[in-house]
């Protein structure tokens, strides 16, 4: 029964269906506001984000009706493995619009998704992993002292560290942006996972991570740290973080870990079979590559830099096997379309593959 | 990998991908069973024996982006078997052998 009176009548929990006949044909002054009812209702909450890409059908319908403009939010769901190697999780820790847990691990989770979905869409109008508004899943608390992160193909897993050389992954909101950006890559471009597209998988991850951060921070291409990781490392560590995007091969030097393998050319190019045949490793090239294109080009690195990223890997000449230099191409060519051919963003982008040995 | 050892065998790990390439744990580790106390060794054999280690058959897996391959090896009173799991593992007999061959290679073992 709808008895609160500071609220509007039609904010009383109404079936959607009825809330649908308002929209289409309540008066005006109601129609806005059933509209807004129906997309906060959590029970078609599924429904919208997996309708808010290209809107079609009654809901594109009522929405035009009303004359509003869909804003699409995230659908979050936080799993706790409690320590066992399993994913997902067995308990759901936090939903949707849940009071923050308390729990470290979960709420940073939750909000890192939620920082990734509003570069994803704030910058470049994308909804979500698929650009349908799909549902973003992670599970923390994976396995005992787990000391790393992954996306499994359906969700983002993460470890709590092992406490002595490791802190819990969900530390670095970069990362939480490293691992929703493998879905993204993996619905676009499907870059395999080896050799040079591996690693520009990787690096495409690396990058979109650290846009996350930037804009989650504020900052400016010139004032960013272009680390990837920073804040994973205990104290014991000889190291700031796991990677560097302005300097591979210095983020870390320690007795324990080894160095930071990362080559900064093509010269330095590191042929190995490990690691899926670099790909952690020879990521550092193009990520220098998109750290002087972004700083050249100037002002928030997501805006103008990661455009060009990011329609390059939505490009249908970026398949699963494009190697650094057809990518190259891609970025530039992409340049070219956005800004003009001649224009101080092609030309950033050009030099910066040109040097770091990419042509 | 390193050769059967005394108490009846070996326990060897190979730890691949991850977030990062680490070069520091980027090596095989090997523990002997001699150097392990008698309930780990009965406990790993039990592992072995719920998992079907010696037995099962592979699930190739393509790698997934940042998630490890491990290289599991056991030699057990003459049965001798490496198997690579990429994760997430989802059969958790055999998830619990691997968490237990990561811990001792990692507490007692070398390269």
């Amino acid at each position: 029964m709808c008895t609160l009176t500071h609220r509007h009548a039609i904010h009383c929990i109404l079936p959607p269906y009825i809330l649908s006949r308002i929209a289409e044909h309540g008066p005006p002054e109601l129609r806005g506001t059933a509209i807004r009812a129906l997309l906060v209702d959590p029970s078609i909450r599924i429904v919208r984000a997996t309708t808010a890409g290209p809107v079609l059908g009654s809901v594109a319908r009522l929405r035009s009706a009303a004359g509003n403009i869909l804003t699409p939010s995230p659908l979050r769901t936080i799993r706790d493995a409690q320590h066992k190697p399993e994913a997902p999780g067995a308990t759901v820790v936090r939903r949707e619009g849940d009071a923050p847990t308390g729990d470290p691990a979960a709420d940073e989770a939750y909000d890192g998704l939620g920082a990734t979905f509003a570069l994803y869409w704030e910058a470049y109008q994308r909804n979500s992993i698929d650009d349908a508004g799909l549902p973003l899943d992670a599970t923390v608390h994976y396995d005992q002292d787990y000391d790393n992160a992954f996306w499994d193909g359906t969700q983002m897993v993460f470890g709590d560290g092992d406490g002595a050389l490791f802190n819990r992954f969900t530390l670095a909101l970069d990362v939480i942006g490293h691992e929703l950006t493998h879905g993204v890559t993996e619905k676009e471009a499907g870059l395999a996972y080896f050799n040079q597209s591996g690693a520009l998988n990787e690096s495409i991850s690396d990058v979109f991570g650290s846009l996350v951060k930037q804009k989650a921070l504020g900052q400016d291409a010139a004032a960013a740290d272009w680390l990837i990781g920073e804040g994973l490392f205990t104290p014991k560590v000889k190291g700031s973080a796991l990677r560097s995007m302005k300097a591979p091969g210095t983020a870390y030097d320690d007795p324990v870990l080894g160095k930071d393998p990362q080559p900064a050319h093509m010269d330095d190019f590191v042929r190995t079979n490990q690691d899926n045949g670099g790909v952690h490793i020879n990521s550092g090239i193009p990520n220098r590559a998109f750290y002087l294109a972004a700083t050249a080009i100037g002002g928030k690195a997501w805006d103008r830099a990661g455009t060009i990223w990011y329609n390059a890997l939505l490009d249908p000449n970026v398949r699963a096997n494009t190697d650094f230099a057809a990518f190259a191409r891609v970025t530039v060519d992409v340049a070219g379309r956005l800004y003009g051919a001649g224009s101080a963003e092609a030309t950033a982008v050009g030099t910066a593959w040109s040097d770091v040995g990419v042509s | 990998m390193a050769d059967e050892a005394g108490c009846g065998g070996e326990a060897r790990m190979r730890v691949e991908g991850g977030f990062a390439h680490l070069p520091g744990r980027a090596t095989d580790s090997c523990v002997p069973f001699e150097r392990l106390g008698g309930d780990e060794r009965a406990e790993l054999a039990r592992l072995a024996d719920e998992a079907s280690f010696f037995d099962c058959t592979p699930q190739p897996a393509a790698p997934r982006p940042d998630a490890r391959t491990y290289t599991i090896g056991l030699t057990i009173d003459g049965r001798s078997r490496d198997l690579q799991l990429a994760e997430p593992i989802h059969d958790p007999r055999l998830a619990a052998l691997v968490a237990t061959v990561r811990r001792i290679t990692r507490e007692r073992g070398g390269a």
